[in-house]
């Protein structure tokens, strides 16, 4: 046994492989390799047989793209009759699963949902870093993608997600409440405290929290990190990928702290772990609560809840105490990437190039209230984010945290974590161990 | 073994008369019957609140869910039962769904009761060996073949067909199957086989003519149960039907659900109309299931 | 059978649920005509199997019977589980390459602080579901049983929770665990008057867990019932005259009658709700995802996980192996001791 295995790793399984194209057979046939030592030599190595191939394109989203994706394909198809593609969306995790699933099958749908950056198992990063992605690099658009958000559809230099734009975390608030307690968005940490003081007297929950949805776990984080970190060290996430810091050590300590001083004063509704995405949009939404800290791609889900659309609006979250400095959280959206299978494929260049037009650009971030990444003339912009575009603009929109991320494990340590101090489980030094934990982890 | 005089081989207990047993109604009974009947009803109304949850829930809008989760729809709106049904067009894949999971029982039902009765029936040595190689299948974590399975049903070309689904079904819920039809077919007396092979049937004929009626009841629990299963799956049809034209109810119900943006007055709308074909099929088959283990006990 | 039920005429008393609930039962049940006894059950069960009689037993099937089930079970699990058994040996991401670490994700496996305490978290939850929900399954099973009017729609009712999709069953659970004062369960209680009970369900690091399992229990007791219920109707009514007239209580009917012959109903329902609750996966990972942090964290939400969230495929199928092994050597002990137990009964 010993000796057949280290056999195994002489041929050419842990070699360096050329990325594009290679993973895929290198690992069948470690599979049928690994197949023989575990007694399936009579079988007959079906994995060996080519994938059926058929003209039909395959797109595979999240349920969040599909508004955009269909009113994009229609689109499309007016000036492409004949061109088409079959599209299937699911939620987060199966999408995850399914696609991960075909490309371990060799079978990648030509299109399929990409998050930027990296830090999750369906990243940009990850993802080109196997090879399995095209580069989009020749497509006109990619020259507009702005220096900031490099990272997040760049890897090693070359293009390989296409995304609208940035989503934005605020606070999204009723103001119906606001006005009847007399109080206006704050714009400084000392005024949002005073804020929920005066909204909890009047018996108002003043940030509701739908802790449940893991997820919502980490938004306030993300609100409160930019000024306690990135603020004083824009180069944070360098020093931590090269041990210089850690989450313990640095802002993110402040940030937690703040996160927990809400949840001390009695600003959250009781039991936020318990507690959901749609229970927290509900508070709000009927005024039952006065804010929440949320994406803005939300706004669509609250505004549906209340009873008039126009009673909620989104104020950028004061996570410092000067506003001409004040620095938010911008994350470019979930996007789409071109499988390696389909990168000869001039009808998915094509499409990917419709996409990439301007007005189609603007059309998906609209329809998911996201910032385009590239403004110009005809870009409309919903109202209520309008007090964004200047701290974007002044290059003090920071991405989302997990997006440069190693692994997809230091994510899901932050949601246990937050969950963990919220419910008293551990204090602020423990939560953010688990995460540096997790971010040392070997990916 | 006893054989059960009086009982022609050739007529199963079906055709059998089915005379009113000769007892005396009591009346402490009843009053004991009328109280147990409180009882259970009580229980019942317990049970159905996370059904009553899903009903009121399924009649409202996003604004009205907001406003009282739980509180009776003002007014109930059907809005969510007819988008469900058209934007998801739930229509064709009721149909998707209906040949699947046909297509599914029959063979599992052919093929887990020859396979069960031949189990029952060879319990020693190589038999009791493949019975316990058929449990093996129940205990397995579906990670485990997952990209295996999926990269042989697309070498045979049956990615988004349905015999790719049906074969999926099949093999996935036989260890299940044989293992309720093993349990069962046990406790049949092979007596009745036996005469029919005296009489010149083969097995093939014994088994379709005798035994397997005597299965019959079994094989109501097992279409149900299995039917459930197969009904509500959703990754694997996600997984193999994904975009094409032969997507199963639970695939379109759950394209209503998102990280940011669910809808779940729609979502418990298509759950409800997704529910409702297989209650009615229980609803039909509830003597069969009920009288699942009674063939083999009385036998 | 439900059919020709409703007869108030054929009301026979008959035993009570175990507790020993003053309640009798009673089955109008449509009786064969027999010229002798009922056989001896645990004879006519043991089947061939019992007699030690040389030489070939006729009636049994030639192996036509099973090959075909054979092939197609072999084809669709076990070739893909025994070719998927290769991964617990690399370090394969799920994508890309891969190398072959031999026994590295075993041994890192019994460091791994998360999944192990996963192991006791699925432990507790299969303890929990197992019993309750086979106890609640078996008394409604008792319940509708009995010649009550209502008994057709209470079957539909019972088993209509486990018709429907789990993953949907959990989503909907959330609205009923709502923790707002007044909202699902919650609100139900306050206006019963039981406000003292109102919980966080899911939020309570200390009471998640037992949350999910009540739902879970919730959505299977009805299929634990009809497995009953099937055995039930296989106890033949005369054995239950017989032993009246003998002047066998209630309690004593059904634990000396009934209950014994509930044994391969118990057999299959143990089983599948132990394996069931070993493997549990979409109800705790659409219901808290393993939290509140890891408080409700599954061995199979755990490497789920592993799989295709952090995208550790190799680890996480040395996880599934031990996982498989496991509830393998349990259902294994379980059925031997089970099947022994019929026997005996």
């Amino acid at each position: 046994m010993t000796t057949s295995q280290g056999h195994q790793r002489r041929t050419g399984h842990d070699g360096a492989t050329d990325h594009v194209g290679g993973a895929g057979q290198s690992r069948r046939g470690f599979l049928r390799a690994g197949g023989r030592i575990a007694v399936v030599a009579a079988l007959p190595p079906a994995l060996s047989a080519c994938s059926g191939s058929s003209d039909t394109l395959r797109l595979v989203g999240v349920t969040d793209q599909q508004q955009p994706v269909e009113e994009l394909l229609a689109l499309y198809r007016e000036s492409r009759p004949g061109e088409s593609f079959t599209t299937s969306f699911a939620p987060t995790e199966q999408m995850q699963t399914v696609v991960r699933t075909q490309l371990a099958g060799g079978n990648a749908p030509a299109v399929h949902a990409v998050y930027p950056g990296s830090g999750s198992a369906m990243s940009m990063v990850e993802l080109a870093r196997a090879g399995l992605l095209t580069d989009l690099s020749a497509q006109p658009w990619t020259k507009n993608i702005p220096e900031a958000f490099g990272a997040a559809y760049r890897y090693e230099g070359h293009t390989y997600l296409y995304s609208a734009g940035s989503c934005l975390i605020g606070a999204i608030y009723n103001k119906k409440v606001f006005a009847r307690a007399g109080v206006e968005p704050p714009a400084t940490w000392t005024e949002l405290l005073a804020v929920c003081a005066r909204l909890r007297a009047r018996g108002v929950v003043p940030i509701a929290l739908g802790a449940q949805t893991p997820w919502v776990t980490q938004l306030i984080s993300y609100a409160l990190v930019p000024n306690a970190v990135y603020a004083h060290n824009a180069r944070f996430d360098d020093d931590l990928a090269a041990g210089r810091t850690s989450f313990r050590d640095s802002g993110w300590a402040d940030a937690l702290d703040r996160y927990q001083e809400l949840q001390r004063k009695g600003f959250f509704n009781d039991n936020p772990n318990g507690t959901t995405f749609e229970q927290q949009t509900a508070m709000v939404a009927t005024g039952r609560a006065a804010m929440a800290v949320q994406v803005s791609a939300v706004l669509g889900v609250f505004r549906e809840s209340a009873e008039r659309p126009d009673d909620l609006a989104m104020f950028p979250f004061p996570g410092g105490d000067d506003p001409a400095d004040l620095w938010i959280p911008a994350g470019i959206v979930v996007g789409l990437g071109v499988s390696v299978r389909a990168r000869e494929n001039a009808r998915v260049a094509d499409f990917i190039a419709f996409l990439g037009k301007q007005e189609n650009i603007d059309r998906w971030a609209s329809a998911v209230f996201a910032i385009p990444f590239r403004r110009d003339a005809s870009t409309v912009v919903d109202p209520v984010l309008k007090a964004f575009l200047p701290i974007v603009d002044a290059g003090r929109a920071v991405p989302f945290m997990d997006q440069r991320w190693p692994n997809a494990e230091v994510q899901p340590a932050h949601f246990a974590a937050v969950q963990d101090l919220l419910a008293g489980e551990t204090d602020v030094r423990g939560a953010l161990g688990q995460m540096d934990d997790a971010y040392r982890r070997a990916s | 073994m006893t054989p059960a005089p009086g009982r022609g081989r050739t007529a199963p207990r079906r055709t059998e008369p089915v005379p009113h047993p000769v007892r005396s109604p009591r009346r402490r009974a009843r009053y004991g019957n009328y109280a147990l009947e409180l009882v259970m009803i009580a229980v019942a109304v317990a049970f159905l609140f996370p059904v009553y949850a899903l009903l009121t829930l399924s009649l409202k809008e996003p604004r009205q869910i907001a406003g009282s989760p739980l509180g009776l729809p003002a007014p109930p709106t059907a809005h969510n039962f007819t988008h469900a049904w058209s934007s998801a067009s739930l229509g064709p894949a009721l149909v998707n769904s209906a040949l699947i999971t046909t297509l599914s029982l029959l063979l599992l039902v052919v093929l887990g009761s020859t396979a069960g009765y031949f189990l029952a029936r060879r319990a020693r040595g190589l038999g009791y060996g493949l019975y316990i190689l058929f449990l093996l299948g129940i205990v397995l974590p579906f990670q485990l073949g997952m990209i295996p399975l999926y990269e042989l049903v697309d070498s045979l070309g049956w990615l988004g067909t349905y015999q790719g689904m049906v074969l999926f079904y099949t093999g996935i819920q036989l260890p299940f199957t044989v293992f309720l039809y093993t349990g069962f077919a046990r406790a049949l007396p092979a007596d009745y086989a036996q005469a029919a092979l005296i009489d010149g049937c083969d097995h093939r004929q014994a088994f379709t003519r005798i035994v397997f009626p005597l299965l019959r009841p079994i094989t109501g629990t097992v279409i149900i149960l299995n039917a459930v299963f197969v009904w509500n799956d959703f990754f694997t049809p996600l997984l193999y039907l994904g975009g094409s034209d032969r997507e199963t109810v639970p695939v379109r119900v759950f394209s209503f659900v998102g990280q940011y943006v669910s809808d779940y007055g729609l979502v418990f709308a298509g759950l409800v109309l997704a529910a409702l074909p297989v209650l009615v099929v229980f609803l039909l088959l509830q003597r069969y299931v009920i009288k699942g283990f009674a063939g083999g006990l009385k036998g | 059978m439900s059919r020709s039920l409703p007869q108030p005429e054929e009301i026979q008393p008959e035993g009570t649920p175990p507790g020993g609930t003053p309640a009798r039962k009673t089955r109008p049940r449509e009786t064969r005509v027999r010229e002798i006894p009922p056989p001896n059950p645990r004879e006519t069960r043991s089947g061939p199997r019992g007699r030690t009689r040389p030489g070939r037993d006729l009636t049994v099937p030639p192996w036509g019977f099973v090959v075909p089930a054979l092939v197609v079970y072999a084809a669709v699990v076990l070739y893909p589980a025994v070719a998927g058994v290769a991964y617990a040996f690399t370090d394969w991401s799920g994508i890309g390459d891969a190398s072959f670490v031999g026994l590295a994700n075993f041994r890192a496996l019994l460091d791994d602080r998360r999944t192990l305490d996963s192991v006791v978290n699925t432990l507790l939850l299969t303890v929990a579901v197992v019993v309750v929900q086979n106890v609640v399954g078996l008394l409604l099973a008792l319940g509708v049983d009995a010649g009550i009017r209502s008994r057709a729609l209470l079957r539909v009712i019972f088993f209509a929770p486990a018709v429907v999709s789990p993953v949907m069953v959990a989503f909907l659970w959330k609205y009923v665990y709502n923790p707002e004062n007044g909202a699902g369960l919650n609100g139900v209680l306050g206006a019963v008057g039981l406000g003292g009970l109102r919980q966080d369900w899911l939020g309570d690091p200390s009471l998640a867990l037992w949350s999910v399992a009540a739902m879970v229990v919730w959505q299977y007791a009805g299929y634990s019932m009809v497995i009953f219920l099937a055995g039930l109707q296989g106890v033949p009514a005369e054995l239950h005259e017989a032993a009246r007239i003998d002047g066998a209580g209630t309690w004593q009917r059904f634990r000396y009658v009934t209950w014994p012959l509930l044994a391969p109903a118990l057999t299959v329902n143990l089983m599948l709700s132990t394996i069931g609750g070993l493997k549990l996966f979409d109800q705790v990972y659409a219901a808290t995802n393993g939290g509140p942090g890891t408080a409700s964290e599954t061995l199979s939400t755990a490497l789920f996980k592993e799989a295709f969230v952090y995208g550790k495929f190799g680890y996480s199928t040395a996880v599934a192996l031990v996982l498989a092994l496991f509830v393998a050597a349990v259902s294994l002990v379980q059925l031997r001791f089970l099947r022994a137990r019929e026997v005996t009964a």
